[in-house]
């Protein structure tokens, strides 16, 4: 895939260019914010990386710029901000995922793909079926191979976050923003005991925990 | 210069102004009295030689002028000293009794001036006001008085008031002087002060005289003014102090286990080990940056704008729930005590996080087997958020610390958290304007988070 990172500060840049490239993706670096935009407006990207504070444009007017010329370009910001009202500045501006530095490069590229394969403009579903595990969004039910299966409701929302991207790889901190919306890190670990609650649920093979990153239900897997 | 402070000091402009007033009053009322007092005199003195002359004349129809020229003489026998002076000419203007000089008969007031006889103003002659009658056959009755002394007396009044005025002057200029002195030189005192703080000298406070006057208290306003500053600054220098030891810990730990590891490691394997366990010490101090940088913005109170009403019951069942499995799962029990439809105005995220932390710290400072009890009891216009468990406790006078940032309770145990989840706690509070609380839960320890309820 097609990546434009915009990003001024080098090192980090190279660090995550060489974190993008290792994993197929194509990358292009602008240092600058109006330069970036140009890019970003006249090339043909998958996704845009962007900086919150960048020199020549800032990085949330770029974006509202890209958003006005009815760009749908899925935009990933970076932040030194990790305050919550800047978080919430940048998701206003057009922006479809927010990630405070530092971050880990497994955090980016779970989010990276995340937004690559996020479906643009797909009619609402009202089942996801992984496997022979189906649940029905609107009844809020799960069912795996015909028998019911009873959730609590963080439960059910934890498991449809999980099908909604099968065999991507979701991090903690992914789960804990999409699922709770907190968006601070508890030192508990909640996610984990609230995934094997579940696995001990719908069975432990589904749900698989990839070590150092998160958690990936695998739809190929459970065909087989 | 010190005269010229004087003169400029904002005492003594305020005493020259009330002199200049005062005199200025003086100065009408003295005027007032002179004009009343003088036209008094003079109408009491017309009205005598009128009453006189009537008195006179009636004399004289009725016994002619033998009678008229007795009576005069009578009165002029008696006269005692202010009586009226007299005079009678006939028809050919020939002087016939008296000693006032002689002038034309026509009735009507007039007035002669005379040799001074003693009583008037030095250099000024005698003023004599006189009333001419004209009388049947031609004869001429005047009555006059002395009206020179109504002067002598407005210039009395006058003198008088004028003694009065230099006296106040005198009085009011010296006071002014002295007064603004005073409250110079503790002026001067005060800036002396101020002078040696800025200089450095920081404990130095302001003289009190113990007397409860404005310039007194608004010395121990100063002064406790500049206590609280003090205090500010040393917290302030506690935290920077505290920062620094904080991160030198781990800091001076990773090294410590880098410089270890590049003497001793051999294996790609190791290697790799101990520089994940330089990540995870990395994370903790960014971690601690995190939250310092979170408390700085929750006490900037920006936040306070996007305050909305906020279910709080509904809150602290569902941040309850969530944190149900992993105390399970770490041994400990919770039970809820939540009383419905509480409503808060407030920041919903920033109170998750608070009571996150709390519950975090009754896991983490608790041994297996705690019992966790959260409430949420609505009394009258306040709402408390209760979060008490049964372990250890913290010890009384500990308790009052806890808030503070980077305050661990057993500074041995570097890994059980850097010491700000309280403090995130305390600051979310004091956001919120609520009261926050460290109990005795005999055993235990209890955390009460006191709202004022919504609307």
């Amino acid at each position: 895939m097609q990546i434009l990172l915009i990003e001024d500060e080098g090192d980090l840049a190279t660090y995550i260019a060489r974190c993008l490239t290792e994993n197929g993706h194509i990358v292009d670096h602008s240092p600058r914010g109006d330069s970036g935009f140009q890019l970003a407006n006249n090339g043909n990207y998958d996704l845009l990386i962007v900086d919150r504070m960048l020199p020549g444009m800032d990085g949330l007017a770029l974006v509202k710029a890209l958003r006005v010329l009815k760009s749908e370009i899925p935009v990933l910001f970076l932040s030194n901000l990790a305050g919550i009202d800047e978080r919430v500045e940048g998701l206003n501006s057009g922006g479809d995922d927010y990630l405070a530095k530092p971050f880990a490069a497994q955090e980016l590229l779970a989010r990276v793909n995340a937004l690559l394969r996020r479906p643009h403009r797909v009619g609402q579903p009202t089942t996801i079926h992984v496997g022979d595990l189906e649940i029905d969004l609107i009844q809020r039910q799960a069912k795996r191979a015909g028998r019911e299966i009873d959730l609590f409701p963080r439960e059910f929302s934890l498991l449809e976050y999980l099908m909604r991207r099968p065999d991507q790889v979701v991090t903690r901190t992914m789960i804990l923003e999409g699922v709770w919306d907190y968006h601070f890190d508890p030192k508990t670990n909640i996610v984990e005991t609230h995934i094997s609650r579940l696995r001990s649920k719908i069975g432990g093979d589904l749900i698989q925990t990839v070590r150092g990153s998160g958690y990936l239900i695998r739809a190929a897997r459970a065909v087989t | 210069m010190r005269r010229g402070q004087l003169l400029k000091s904002a005492s003594f402009r305020l005493a020259a102004a009330y002199v200049g007033l005062f005199c200025i009053s003086v100065g009408i009322l003295a005027g007032l009295i002179y004009v009343y007092a003088t036209s008094e005199l003079r109408h009491e003195i017309r009205t005598r030689i009128v009453a006189d002359s009537s008195a006179l004349r009636e004399e004289y129809s009725r016994g002619g002028l033998k009678q008229l020229e007795d009576a005069v003489a009578d009165r002029q026998r008696g006269r005692l000293v202010g009586g009226l002076d007299y005079a009678i000419f006939d028809s050919k203007g020939k002087h016939l009794f008296g000693d006032l000089p002689a002038a034309p008969c026509v009735h009507g007031w007039t007035t002669f001036t005379g040799p001074p006889d003693g009583d008037e103003p030095s250099g000024e002659m005698e003023s004599l006001g006189v009333l001419i009658t004209p009388l049947p056959h031609g004869n001429c009755l005047f009555v006059g008085d002395d009206i020179g002394k109504v002067r002598t007396f407005g210039s009395l009044i006058l003198g008088s008031f004028g003694w009065v005025f230099l006296l106040t002057l005198i009085l009011a200029i010296g006071g002014g002087v002295f007064l603004s002195s005073r409250v110079l030189r503790r002026i001067e005192t005060i800036n002396r002060t101020a002078e040696a703080i800025i200089e450095g000298d920081i404990n130095r406070r302001i003289p009190r005289r113990g007397a409860p006057d404005d310039l007194d208290r608004l010395a121990a306003t100063l002064n406790r003014m500049l206590d609280r500053m003090t205090a500010l600054m040393e917290s302030l220098r506690h935290i920077s102090n505290d920062v620094a030891h904080d991160l030198r810990t781990p800091l001076g730990r990773l090294r410590r286990t880098l410089e270890q590891a590049s003497l001793t490691v051999t294996s790609q394997a190791e290697f790799k080990q101990v520089l994940q366990n330089a990540v995870v010490e990395v994370d903790g101090i960014l971690e601690t940056f995190g939250a310092m940088l979170r408390i700085a913005q929750i006490e900037s109170g920006s936040r306070r704008g996007g305050f909305c009403r906020i279910p709080l019951s509904d809150l602290v069942r569902e941040v309850s729930d969530t944190f149900a499995p992993s105390i399970e799962d770490s041994g400990r029990s919770m039970e809820l005590k939540i009383q419905p439809e509480c409503w808060i105005q407030g920041d919903k995220e920033l109170l998750i996080q608070s009571l996150a932390n709390l519950l975090e710290n009754a896991i983490t400072y608790t041994p297996v087997g705690a019992h966790v009890v959260v409430s949420l009891m609505r009394n009258k216009s306040e709402i408390e958020l209760c979060v008490a468990d049964n372990g250890p406790g913290v010890p009384a006078t500990m308790r009052q610390n806890i808030f503070k940032r980077f305050y661990k309770v057993d500074p041995s145990r570097t890994a059980a958290g850097n010491g700000l989840g309280l403090s995130i706690v305390a600051a979310v509070a004091e956001l919120h304007a609520a009261r926050v609380f460290a109990n005795d839960n005999k055993p235990g320890l209890k955390i009460a988070l006191v709202f004022s309820a919504a609307a």
